[in-house]
């Protein structure tokens, strides 16, 4: 929801090319902020700043895998790509696999880098944007009542109102009232597009294993 | 009977015992004349015991000069014995004095029967009685004959003979027989003549009791021999313990020889002779009944070895005494075996060598396993240093990429920078600075670098090449038996000294004969041949070719072949021409290489003369 301009967050040991690099994406028209260790950055670390990571891959202390898996963990996971002194296969293969957004030699071109920041910065964009539908939402579904809930868990799987009157024994009248304060709650017409709505959000897909009685 | 007849029986009978028995000896053993003369000294004195019994139990005068007549004919026997007896029992005793006794002797006997009825009387005139051991007993009275003399010189010459013979032997340091031998003799002599001459010139009135110290004579000479004997027979007891504990230690020997594998042999040096043991010739592929001599061991050798092992063994002949040294042997299978041959030469008092013995032992799989594990050595160290290089390289990637990736960003931010209406210049400037920096920084990495690969200065001194080849044959010589290739040495030994690095023209050749090695590996057929020669140029130099019989270098490779990291091994780290031409043109000479006109392919570098040549 924040509005704030998306930033690159540099960093490097290397103050010389940290400096270098912060140069060439502040010319290239990026707001970027550096760092010297991977600790500073997650010390100083935003928990809603838009934008991506460019980290050295061999850094002192944390290195930059460390960094990687930190940042995952985080609340505001930003994408995340390597520079590194030398192709170091077996670093780039983990660095890959564990989602980073791409792995560069400290002289590729810079058209390459470029490439890399704005692909990570339009990454950053579209999963923040999902983050927030989803949990925009998911707000909406959280005016429901419990039983209001676990009706609904019933009908997106296309139940009839009697079979789910059974299940939880509640009479079926009831039932079409449930639906009834469901669709106004949130304001749809139909059981499709409450369907369509429920699986945007991801409510029952995100948190399925917490309703065992679904099957 | 009385005790006189007792007596003197006894003593004839004693003395015959032991003639007999000593002259059976002698019978038997041909050698021993000892016995033989002592037997002849008992037989003597036997027959002088009946002559003095017969004089004692005479009736008339005429009976007695009889009597004393033939006693001299055992007189002259015993005398003469014990000459003999004394010459050979204590081999001593002057020879010319032996012959004078025996003369006298013969002399006397011989006056004995031509002047008057015998030596001691002219004629015996009358007989008394006198009681002797409780008998009536006869004793001459009678015209005494001057010569005598002659018989009692021979007995004082006896005495002289035997005291002379005895003062040998005990200075000679065998003490015990000096005074046994020698001492009775003198002593029983003296006794018998001075008792005889006693008697005979009528000084005391007792009959002739002579044969009571030859007795004695004869007691103490049997005692001697006898004692003799047991040592004789000790000695043979002894001779058979130890030659029962020499055929043990034999057997040890032997034992242990064989646990060890060792074939044993032992060369007559002047006949040319070898005798080996049947593991010696199981060794050397040659059959139990073949022949031997030295050529036909050094055929069995392979051509190669054969040199360094005439060399070795010349100089143990030479007076080194023995010699340690390896060799190979080309079988008659067409196989190889590697030998282990220790040996020790014998010399006699001239310091000539008479004879070589020797120990050897097959070492061919100990061989095997050495080279396998030079083998393994070297490809680790190949390893290590390539995982070095590589380390190496890596590190400097890294260090050199830090600064030449800033250097880029700053000069990408800078051109982006100008190409605004009105670009930063502070900024700019900070950019122009830091990318200088930067270069500074990589450059002093490359610094490092070069500084840690730094060459140590060259230690040059003069060098005698065929010194330097030498080396390095030592060093590949193994190598080069490993891997089946004849390295062919041909260097004059009147090159002049060059001047260079010792270690690092060394660290050159053998690198050169190393490729040229590896060069042989791909060749199946015809000759393996490496050949080293040396030449002296005419540019004041030495020039050193290694030429192979391989397959030669591509004509499109031929370039290329000292560039650093050209290589065309597969395990090849493309440094060694390089570095070996920079060594070369750091001592003022030439590398370079070429294929031969009948294939394969010679490398050739030069080092120059040292300058003090012409004083050479």
């Amino acid at each position: 929801m924040s509005m704030t301009a998306p930033i690159v967050q540099i960093v490097d040991d290397d103050r010389s090319f940290l400096t270098a690099t912060s140069r060439l994406l502040r010319a290239s028209g990026f707001a970027v902020k550096t760092f010297s260790s991977a600790g500073e950055f997650l010390a100083q670390l935003d928990t809603d700043a838009p934008g991506c990571v460019v980290a050295d891959l061999q850094m002192p202390g944390m290195n930059g895998l460390d960094l990687q898996s930190a940042l995952a963990r985080s609340s505001n996971p930003v994408p995340i790509l390597f520079l590194t002194g030398h192709g170091d296969i077996p670093s780039s293969v983990v660095a890959m696999r564990s989602g980073a957004e791409d792995f560069l030699e400290k002289r590729a071109p810079k058209e390459k880098l470029l490439d890399a920041v704005r692909r990570a910065m339009a990454r950053d964009a579209q999963e923040r944007e999902e983050r927030n539908r989803q949990q925009e939402l998911r707000a909406r579904f959280d005016i429901l009542t419990k039983r209001e809930f676990e009706v609904l868990a019933h009908v997106v799987q296309g139940r009839l109102n009697k079979q789910i009157a059974g299940d939880l024994g509640i009479h079926e009248r009831t039932v079409k009232l449930h639906r009834t304060a469901i669709t106004t709650k949130l304001g749809v017409q139909s059981v499709a597009e409450l369907t369509r709505l429920t699986d945007e959000a991801g409510i029952f897909t995100a948190s399925a294993p917490t309703f065992p009685k679904g099957q | 009977m009385s005790w006189v007849t007792i007596t003197w029986s006894m003593i004839a009978s004693a003395c015959l015992t032991l003639a007999a028995i000593n002259f059976l000896t002698w019978c038997r053993n041909r050698e021993a004349w000892a016995n033989l003369f002592f037997s002849l000294l008992a037989t003597g004195t036997t027959a002088f015991a009946f002559c003095e019994l017969g004089m004692m139990r005479v009736a008339t005068p005429a009976q007695f000069g009889t009597v004393l007549k033939w006693a001299h004919v055992p007189t002259w026997l015993i005398v003469v014995s014990l000459v003999g007896f004394v010459r050979l029992y204590l081999k001593a005793g002057r020879p010319w004095l032996a012959w004078t006794v025996c003369g006298l002797r013969t002399l006397a006997l011989a006056l004995n029967f031509l002047v008057g009825q015998n030596l001691n009387y002219l004629e015996v005139t009358r007989l008394r009685s006198i009681p002797f051991l409780g008998e009536s007993v006869q004793i001459p009275d009678g015209v005494h004959n001057p010569w005598m003399l002659v018989g009692q010189l021979s007995l004082l010459a006896l005495v002289i003979f035997a005291a002379d013979a005895a003062v040998t032997v005990w200075r000679r340091g065998d003490r015990r027989e000096a005074l046994t031998v020698g001492g009775s003799v003198v002593f029983f002599t003296i006794a018998s003549a001075g008792q005889s001459i006693l008697v005979l010139w009528g000084i005391v009135q007792v009959p002739l009791t002579a044969s009571l110290s030859f007795m004695g004579l004869v007691a103490v000479m049997g005692y001697e021999l006898s004692s003799e004997m047991i040592r004789a027979t000790q000695l043979a007891r002894d001779l058979r313990v130890s030659q029962a504990g020499s055929r043990e230690n034999e057997q040890r020997m032997s034992l242990a020889v064989d646990a060890a594998n060792l074939g044993i042999w032992i060369r007559d040096v002047a006949r040319n002779k070898i005798w080996a043991s049947a593991k010696w010739r199981q060794l050397f592929g040659f059959t139990s009944s073949e022949p031997l001599d030295f050529e036909c061991i050094l055929r069995r050798l392979h051509p190669d070895d054969r040199e360094v092992f005439q060399q070795v063994l010349t100089e143990a002949l030479a007076g080194v005494g023995s010699y340690d040294t390896e060799f190979r042997l080309s079988m008659p299978d067409g196989g190889l075996r590697w030998i282990s041959s220790h040996g020790q030469v014998e010399f006699d008092a001239t310091g000539e060598p008479v004879r070589i013995r020797g120990a050897s032992r097959d070492i061919t799989e100990h061989k095997r396993a050495d080279q396998e594990t030079q083998l393994l050595r070297r490809e680790v160290a190949h390893v290590g240093r390539v995982t070095m290089m590589g380390q190496l390289a890596s590190a400097l990637a890294h260090e050199i990429n830090q600064p030449l990736g800033a250097i880029l960003r700053n000069a990408e931010a800078a051109e982006l920078f100008m190409q605004d209406a009105s670009p930063d210049m502070d900024e700019i400037r900070a950019i122009v600075a830091d990318i200088r920096k930067d270069d500074q920084r990589a450059g002093a990495v490359i610094d490092r670098i070069r500084g840690l690969l730094k060459q140590q200065p060259l230690n040059t001194r003069e060098l005698d090449v065929s010194e330097l080849v030498g080396d390095v044959r030592a060093l590949v010589r193994v190598d080069a038996a490993a891997r089946q290739v004849k390295l062919q040495v041909d260097v004059p030994s009147d090159l002049p000294l060059v001047r260079g690095d010792r270690v690092h023209l060394q660290q050159v050749l053998l690198n050169v004969i190393l490729n040229g090695m590896d060069a042989l590996n791909g060749a199946t057929g015809g000759e393996r041949c490496l050949r080293v020669s040396a030449l002296c140029n005419e540019t004041q130099s030495v020039e050193i070719a290694v030429s192979d019989t391989g397959s030669g270098i591509p004509a499109d490779k031929l370039v290329h072949i000292f560039d650093p990291f050209f290589t065309t091994k597969p395990n090849g780290m493309g440094m060694g021409l390089a570095i070996s031409r920079t060594i070369i043109e750091a001592h003022g000479g030439r590398f370079w290489a070429e294929n031969n006109a009948t294939g394969g392919a010679t490398f050739r570098f030069t080092v120059p003369i040292a300058e003090r040549v012409t004083t050479k």
